[in-house]
């Protein structure tokens, strides 16, 4: 008995070793940049609110799980920069949220916010081109690697086109042409089609990455802001991207009035 | 009257041969003895539109000929081109027929259009077919399946093909050219309409809109032909009269004749040919299908060592590919060129003929590959029809037709009475690999033991792993299911289980096991296998095949945002709701 204890707890010290070790090394890909390969998820309030918050109601029909959580926000410097006919857009967004949320909707969520919201996303990183498929609303996008001119985008879009280059071991990924439709959060947070935005992943060992977006947009902003957070990688040994398609559970907020007997 | 072409002056009628590419028109002067009219219209599949001339304007078909169509004395021709778009906007805005009750002509045309036969009425402000222009004529718009835009006109004096409406910056100037070049007769139309009358047919000039007009090179009426004698004097002439060749006189390749032709540019940037008597046309053929090389192929791979399939694919030449093997082909190993341009063609009307021609351009008139000669998808069983059903299958398709007939009764109660490709969820699998109309990308990017799957329709992405992992547990059923890939030599092999059976292909259900088959054959084709195994509805399992190819210069995956902008689904639920409300008040 005591012979197999001993086993036991070799074996666990051995596993922790094993961890400890991949979390040291950024793995590299086949061209030596880091591989950015792997399911990845954030973690935190972003998605409730990018800017500092404290607790808030929620609908009433859902008592404490609608409660908004309170967070830290992840705006470097605090808060979002708006113009101030920009801040009464915003405030005007959160007043009707519970209807306009492009979310609530299950609509694509424009980025950044589809890397932040509660639900894991894929990057598939290949030798021309990166994948992105998240897990909400079939949202996915092509990083471009292999324009050397980027062309500008063909037509405008939710998750806009994204042209990415590496900057020593950061991916580099700017995003343009979007429909101005997205928000960026729960609280209404917000840009125009004329948003731009620059990404930066710089890998933090094996199992994090950190994420940086800065959002210019000189109709909204009075200057250009970033949000910061790490991404970290999801360690089951099964996890996976599971199909959400949301549409069927939006269906009663768009067409709710619409029905033989209406629900709304 | 300044006639500069005495012997073209002399002639009656012009001809016009309209060229068109989607269709290209040209009007051909005729030369002096003759009364020759003809019209060149191009399209992907002269024999096709042929048929459409002559069952809906009443044109006849031309013995020996099955490009052209003789319209009441024009004749009106069809190449075999890809279109750069409709008529509007060029120098030649359209052409116009004249028949004794336009209402009853409109009317029919409507009730065709109605079925789907690619007739396209332009209707009025207010919704109706047909206007009348004091002092004129009765008048109304349709379009041709090629973009060619055609005005009908009551006009009892000139019946037939009544008219070519060149759209001009300087109408006067424009008239002026044509007489000195071709000839005519300066004449008014009715006393209100200025023009040039070759014989029945009228050449009318109006105020171009805006700027100037596109050149009619490559849009639907490519060009419009008038015909000469002798092509050597008359080229003279016209060149004396300050017309420039475009192309010198030549017997072009593949002529039927060894009657020369000629191409010039008139004003507005209308493209003219010149075609000496006795011209019938050029033999056109399609390109090839792209066709597997028989030596085998070795496709490149990824740096990582897995075949490399990556890229921008389309379905498009795969459109039309009947899934099961028509009954009256059963012996037919291939389609000839023409007839899967025909199919094609008829199949993207039945689908999207009220569509604008520009937008549907974008989508298969812009490919670069001839439609598939393939004549159905299914290869086993090898007579290409789906297998017999099991008695839980013929239950199954037998209450699914129940539940259609109960929808059309039952008019949407909500979202839910409709398809999910109608809602925006998804086409399922394997329908949502199938050739579309539109939007047909497939893109694929692959990292190390992974394939991600881009389908541009709806907008899906399939993450195949190709390494070995864990299934599903039996009870998380998806609509795409639970996908597990492998490398079998150059062949990526797809398995599907655990469908939540929300969709269904032909009648499959949740048991569905599917296996699919991703085999790159050359540099430019993708070979697609998919294997549909689900025995609680056919005795058997079926296996259809199809290709498509690679097309990443000019194709770029766009974001088909189907739910966010699908108007359609708010338009059907409250369109039902009308239809429930009179049928209360007791009007319907």
């Amino acid at each position: 008995m005591k012979n197999l204890l001993t086993t036991v707890a070799a074996v666990v010290v051995l596993s922790v070793c094993t961890v400890s070790a991949q979390t040291d090394e950024t793995p590299r890909a086949w061209d030596g940049n880091p591989d950015l390969n792997g399911i990845w998820q954030a973690i935190g309030t972003a998605h409730w609110n990018l800017e500092p918050h404290p607790p808030g109601p929620g609908h009433p029909d859902l008592g404490a799980i609608g409660a908004t959580p309170p967070g830290l926000g992840v705006v470097v410097d605090g808060s979002i920069p708006y113009r101030p006919e920009a801040l009464q857009q915003k405030q005007d967004n959160f007043t009707n949220r519970m209807t306009n949320d492009p979310e609530a909707k299950c609509f694509m969520p424009g980025v950044p916010r589809a890397t932040y919201l509660p639900y894991p996303f894929q990057i598939i990183q290949g030798d021309k081109k990166i994948q992105v498929v998240y897990g909400f609303a079939e949202a996915s996008r092509t990083v471009h690697m292999d324009k050397d001119n980027p062309e500008p985008p063909p037509i405008d879009s939710w998750m806009g086109r994204s042209h990415g280059r590496w900057d020593g071991d950061t991916l580099v990924v700017d995003v343009q042409g979007f429909t101005g439709e997205a928000w960026f959060d729960r609280a209404g947070n917000f840009a125009s089609a004329a948003l731009r935005v620059e990404e930066r992943y710089t890998p933090m060992g094996r199992n994090a990455i950190m994420y940086e977006a800065t959002l210019t947009d000189d109709s909204v902003f009075t200057r250009p802001w970033t949000i910061r957070m790490p991404l970290y990688r999801r360690l089951e040994d099964n996890a996976r991207v599971i199909e959400f398609k949301c549409v069927e559970y939006s269906e009663d907020l768009l067409y709710g009035h619409l029905r033989r007997v209406p629900t709304r | 009257m300044t006639i500069t072409l005495p012997r073209v002056t002399s002639v009656l009628p012009v001809i016009a041969a309209l060229l068109v590419a989607m269709p290209a028109t040209s009007t051909n002067a005729v030369a002096a003895e003759a009364e020759y009219h003809h019209v060149h219209i191009t399209s992907f599949a002269p024999a096709v539109s042929v048929r459409w001339y002559t069952e809906h304007l009443d044109c006849q078909p031309i013995a020996d000929r099955n490009d052209a169509a003789d319209c009441h004395g024009v004749e009106v021709t069809f190449v075999p081109q890809a279109t750069q778009g409709g008529t509007q906007g060029t120098g030649v805005n359209h052409i116009s027929f004249s028949y004794p009750d336009l209402t009853a002509k409109m009317e029919e045309l409507e009730s065709v259009g109605s079925r789907g036969s690619g007739v396209r009425l332009q209707r009025f402000e207010g919704g109706e077919m047909v206007r009348e222009a004091p002092g004129l004529f009765k008048y109304g718009f349709i379009f041709d399946p090629w973009g060619t835009r055609i005005e009908l006109v009551e006009d009892s004096d000139y019946l037939g093909f009544h008219h070519i409406h060149l759209s001009s910056t300087d109408p006067d100037a424009t008239l002026a050219w044509y007489q000195s070049v071709f000839g005519g007769e300066r004449d008014s139309l009715r006393g209100r309409l200025d023009g040039l009358r070759y014989g029945d047919v009228w050449l009318l000039a109006m105020e171009h809109e805006e700027g100037i007009p596109a050149t009619t090179e490559g849009r639907a009426i490519d060009h419009i032909g008038f015909v000469v004698a002798d092509l050597g004097n008359a080229a003279n002439e016209m060149q004396n009269a300050g017309a420039e060749f475009q192309q010198e006189p030549t017997v072009p390749e593949n002529a039927r004749t060894s009657a020369q032709r000629a191409f010039i540019y008139g004003p507005d940037n209308v493209r003219l040919a010149v075609v000496e008597s006795g011209f019938a046309g050029v033999d056109s053929t399609f390109a090839a299908e792209n066709t597997a090389d028989s030596t085998p192929y070795d496709p490149a791979q990824t740096p990582w060592g897995e075949p490399d399939l990556q890229g921008v694919w389309t379905g498009n030449a795969a459109h039309g590919i009947p899934l099961e093997r028509p009954l009256d082909l059963a012996d037919v190993e291939n389609l000839t060129a023409e007839e899967a341009a025909a199919r094609r063609e008829g199949g993207t009307l039945g689908s999207i003929w009220g569509y604008e021609r520009e937008w549907r351009d974008t989508t298969l008139g812009y490919d670069k590959n001839a439609p598939s000669t393939q004549v159905a998808m299914i290869v086993d069983p090898p007579n290409g029809r789906l297998p017999e059903r099991t008695p839980e299958g013929l239950q199954m398709a037998e209450e699914a037709g129940r539940a259609a007939a109960l929808y059309t009764e039952n008019r949407s109660a909500g979202p839910e009475d409709l398809t999910p490709y109608v809602r925006c969820i998804t086409r399922g699998l394997p329908g949502l690999m199938m050739p579309s109309i539109y939007n047909n990308g497939l893109q694929i990017v692959q990292g190390p033991g992974f394939v991600a799957i881009q389908k541009e329709m709806i907008h899906e992405t399939r993450v195949i792993p190709t390494e070995e992992r864990a299934p599903l547990d039996a009870n998380l059923k998806t609509y795409l299911g639970d996908p597990h890939g492998h490398w079998e030599g150059n062949t990526l092999v797809v398995e599907t289980k655990n469908f939540n059976g929300r969709t269904n292909y032909r009648g499959s259900s949740a048991d569905m096991k599917l296996t699919e088959r991703f085999t790159r054959t050359a540099d430019n084709r993708l070979d697609y296998q998919f294997t549909v195994d689900d025995p609680k509805v056919w005795t058997q399992p079926w296996t259809g095949v199809f290709t498509f190819n690679l097309d990443n210069e000019q194709y770029d995956v766009v974001e088909y945002a189907c739910h966010e902008g699908n108007y359609g689904m708010t338009n059907i639920l409250s369109g039902a709701r009308a239809l429930d409300k009179e049928r209360a008040e007791g009007s319907r």
